[in-house]
């Protein structure tokens, strides 16, 4: 009982960081923009939001902070997508390339290269009251860090902007048919910027989730592939909010549960265990991938006054 | 009548090329004023800065006797100049309601009150009559429909001017006339319209006045009561057009192809072939006709190897085929004109000499060692001969076919289909969307290349490029022949009716 409870708990909490930039990544696929540079941007979050709270002692600091160097970064690939109408996936690449390694560099410059890393205090988790006593329920959804909460709620708030706002009809016609929003008088360029923003401050806030809520210390590459993973989740969960949530929780899981198995067994390598994450990525995509295929223009450059 | 919009001296150059020069213009209040030009006249470019979505180099709009400045499409919007573009402004993956209420700035609210709007946009289609389902998605609904979602979407703006940008292109014939009683319905509650067009008869049968737009320059305004067709044609290209009537021949040459009972997915009744029999014969145009949509395309891809058949055989010359494959057929001296040309005939980022040697680039004229290196300086004298030949309009030889205009990429595909000099040549709307000039030099080509003893199946959605052109005239309805008819003095009612099925 406590195995499967605690293997519970450990999905929803892995399942929180891919579900944090996987909703960024929606926010940039609904207005057109394939960013596959998450894993830069949640690489470079992680170790902002580290350091900053290492300094400030407060890992709402950090969250924040985190965010702040996502958006900073990704204006790199707005400007470069958006104004300049440069390939989506070049630039998502370069940002792949390019904020790890500041991150790493960062790091060294702070705390050198020795191996004792340092540590600081994990966000604290907050009990919902009356409501985290239901058994097993209990505890994985009401006993949790208020980033969790967070993330949750933007779900409920992300599915009832696209499908209930004006706003929102107006955002996903940009990623659909921006000429014909343009038509409308939908400011276009506004918009994709707005999804580069949102983009970035959601990745680096997943990015810094890991090292201020997750684990207390930051390692090179403790991303590990959840920037790609998300971008997987955004196709799995066919580009709404509720299916994301569903298509990370089904990655937090395997992520979880490999994590127990490499504890639990003997005699097998564990490197075994830890690809199971991401054979269920490419599974999951080869099951799903194909049928509804996403918004129309996504990755297309728009150019406003284009003969 | 009181004046709506004035346009005075309006230009708009891209580079050095102005699209647009002085042009002036008038529309009066309930009226249907055509702007007539060919392809390229600047017709689109002068109706995208009065939507706001191009700032005019030089020169004033005033509506109602008021300067306006429309910097972008909302301006426009909010002045009441709606626009239904020719290629549709839709958003597919969205419903009609959405697609209608999408960017409205009128709105207040956040949350989208569906009741409300949609009791608003049912008076609307009630007061002009549409009927549609707010519900479908922009997919499930015919062109005809999806036009009228455009027109109100313009309308539910509030549009006091709709501007119909060559807007019976895409339609069928039914549809067309449903499209006359809308601009009537719409010009009766005092709307005006900007009417787009390059086909004579439409617009003389539905403007009030005419302008014509020449080389990016208003060329004449006119009264259609005051002016013949034949007058407007010759403003419109700047030279008289000769009477436009091929001799048509009885041909008694051998077969070319043969269709024995060919069908292909049968039960389709919009996408298949329902056992069909014909025959074409080298140095003759069988034109087929009929509603687009009625086994056309499958025809073409039977004949061309694209799809095999399900059942029944064809024969190119005097062999059956055994093999479903475009380049046994090609093998086989048939060559294609299709029905999408930037889909179908060209691959857009090649220059005109790559997309001229497609089909033959393993030829020893063009390439050694069967098309393992080409031989470019051949290649390119190649193209250049084809561009005189055809007159294919470009700056050179190596300009990519996309920045061509669509008259001349059609003669693109025209010159590598004929200079292969095929025993067969199936094509499909040859001229859809091309000028009056564009047109009338591929028709002539199609009726040499029969002079020449090419069998030809003519595809086509023009009923009157189908009564011009052809020898014989098919009726195709529902994936099968309706009749057969003479192409010399033929018998149009009769056509008309087969191609309702009866």
């Amino acid at each position: 009982m406590s195995f499967v409870s605690n293997l519970l708990l450990a999905s929803v909490r892995m399942a929180v960081p891919l579900l944090l930039i996987a909703l960024g990544e929606l926010y940039s696929e609904r207005a057109g923009m394939v960013n596959i540079g998450l894993e830069g941007l949640a690489a470079i979050g992680s170790l902002v939001g580290f350091l900053t709270c290492f300094i400030s002692g407060s890992t709402w600091v950090g969250i924040l902070c985190g965010a702040l160097v996502g958006i900073a970064v990704n204006m790199i690939y707005a400007f470069a997508t958006v104004t300049l109408c440069a390939n989506h996936t070049v630039y998502g690449m370069a940002i792949n390339i390019l904020a790890p390694a500041l991150a790493s560099f960062i790091y060294r410059i702070f705390f050198g290269s020795g191996s004792d890393l340092s540590q600081i205090t994990l966000m604290k988790t907050i009990n919902i009251p009356i409501l985290k006593d239901i058994p097993i329920i209990g505890p994985l959804l009401f006993s949790q860090t208020p980033m969790v909460y967070l993330a949750f709620l933007l779900v409920i708030l992300t599915g009832f902007f696209f499908t209930k706002t004006q706003a929102g009809l107006n955002y996903r016609a940009v990623g659909e048919n921006p000429k014909a929003a343009a038509t409308l008088g939908i400011n276009v360029i506004r918009t994709k910027y707005l999804a580069c923003v949102i983009c970035g401050a959601l990745s680096g806030i997943g990015g810094a989730y890991l090292t201020t809520c997750y684990s207390n210390t930051y390692t090179e590459g403790n991303i590990s592939g959840r920037g790609f993973i998300a971008l997987a989740a955004v196709i799995f969960g066919r580009w709404s909010g509720g299916g994301i949530l569903a298509a990370c929780l089904f990655f937090g899981f395997c992520d979880a549960l490999q994590i127990r198995l490499q504890v639990a067994s003997v005699g097998i390598p564990y490197q075994f265990f830890q690809m199971i994450p991401y054979v269920a990525t490419v599974i999951a995509l080869t099951v799903i991938g194909s049928g509804k295929s996403g918004p129309k223009a996504a990755g297309k450059p728009y150019r406003k006054e284009e003969r | 009548m009181s004046e709506l919009l004035r346009i005075e001296n309006i230009s708009k150059r891209f580079g050095s090329f102005y699209a647009n020069k002085n042009i002036n213009l008038t529309v009066e209040e309930g009226e249907i004023h055509t702007l007539l030009g060919e392809n390229g006249a600047g017709k689109s470019t002068l109706m995208n800065i009065l939507v706001g979505l191009y700032q005019p180099t030089d020169g004033k709009i005033f509506l109602k006797g008021e300067e306006v400045h429309l910097h972008s499409p909302n301006d426009a919007v909010s002045k009441g100049i709606g626009m239904v573009h020719q290629h549709f402004m839709l958003v597919d993956a969205m419903t009609v309601f959405e697609n209608i209420i999408l960017g409205d700035t009128n709105a207040k609210e956040i949350v989208i009150d569906r009741e409300k709007r949609r009791a608003q946009i049912q008076e609307l289609a009630q007061r002009y009559g549409f009927r549609i389902d707010l519900d479908k998605y922009i997919t499930e609904i015919s062109v005809g429909e999806q036009q009228r979602v455009e027109i109100l979407k313009a309308l539910y703006r509030g549009a006091q001017l709709l501007i119909l940008d060559e807007p019976t292109a895409a339609l069928t014939d039914i549809e067309v006339e449903g499209l006359y009683d809308v601009m009537h319905k719409l010009v009766e509650e005092g709307k005006s319209i900007i009417f787009i067009s390059h086909k004579m008869r439409e617009v003389m049968h539905v403007s009030d006045r005419i302008t014509i737009l020449r080389a990016g320059e208003a060329v004449a305004t006119v009264k259609k009561d005051e002016v013949s067709a034949q007058e407007l044609a010759a403003m419109m290209i700047g030279r008289d057009l000769a009477a436009s009537s091929f001799e048509k021949v009885i041909s008694g040459g051998s077969a070319v192809a043969e269709l024995d009972h060919v069908s292909y997915n049968r039960n389709s009744k919009h996408y298949g072939l329902n056992d069909i029999s014909m025959k074409i014969r080298s140095g003759e145009i069988v034109g087929i006709a009929g509603v687009d949509g009625n086994g056309q395309t499958q025809l073409a891809q039977v004949l061309t190897g694209v799809i095999a058949p399900e059942e029944g055989t064809i024969s190119l010359g005097d062999s059956k085929i055994l093999v479903y494959d475009p380049n046994n057929f090609i093998l086989r001296r048939t060559a294609h004109v299709p029905e999408d040309r930037n889909l179908q005939g060209l691959v857009g980022d090649m220059s005109i000499a790559d997309n001229l040697v497609l089909r033959r680039v393993e030829t020893d004229k063009f390439s050694s060692l069967g098309g393992a290196f080409l031989k470019k300086g051949a290649i390119l004298s190649y193209a250049k001969e084809m561009v005189e030949k055809y007159d294919i309009r470009s700056r050179s030889a190596s300009q990519t076919v996309r920045s061509l205009s669509g008259g001349n990429q059609q003669k693109v595909i025209l010159a590598r289909e004929m200079e292969a000099e095929p025993d067969l040549l199936v094509v499909a709307h040859p001229t859809r969307g091309l000028d009056i000039g564009a047109t009338r030099f591929i028709r002539q080509q199609m009726i040499d290349a029969r002079d020449r003893g090419v069998g030809i199946l003519l595809i086509s959605a023009d009923f009157d490029e189908v009564l011009e052109l052809s020898d014989r005239i098919l009726v195709l309805f529902e994936g099968q022949i309706m009749g057969e008819f003479p192409g010399e003095n033929p018998p149009v009612d009769e056509i008309s009716l087969a191609m309702t099925g009866r």
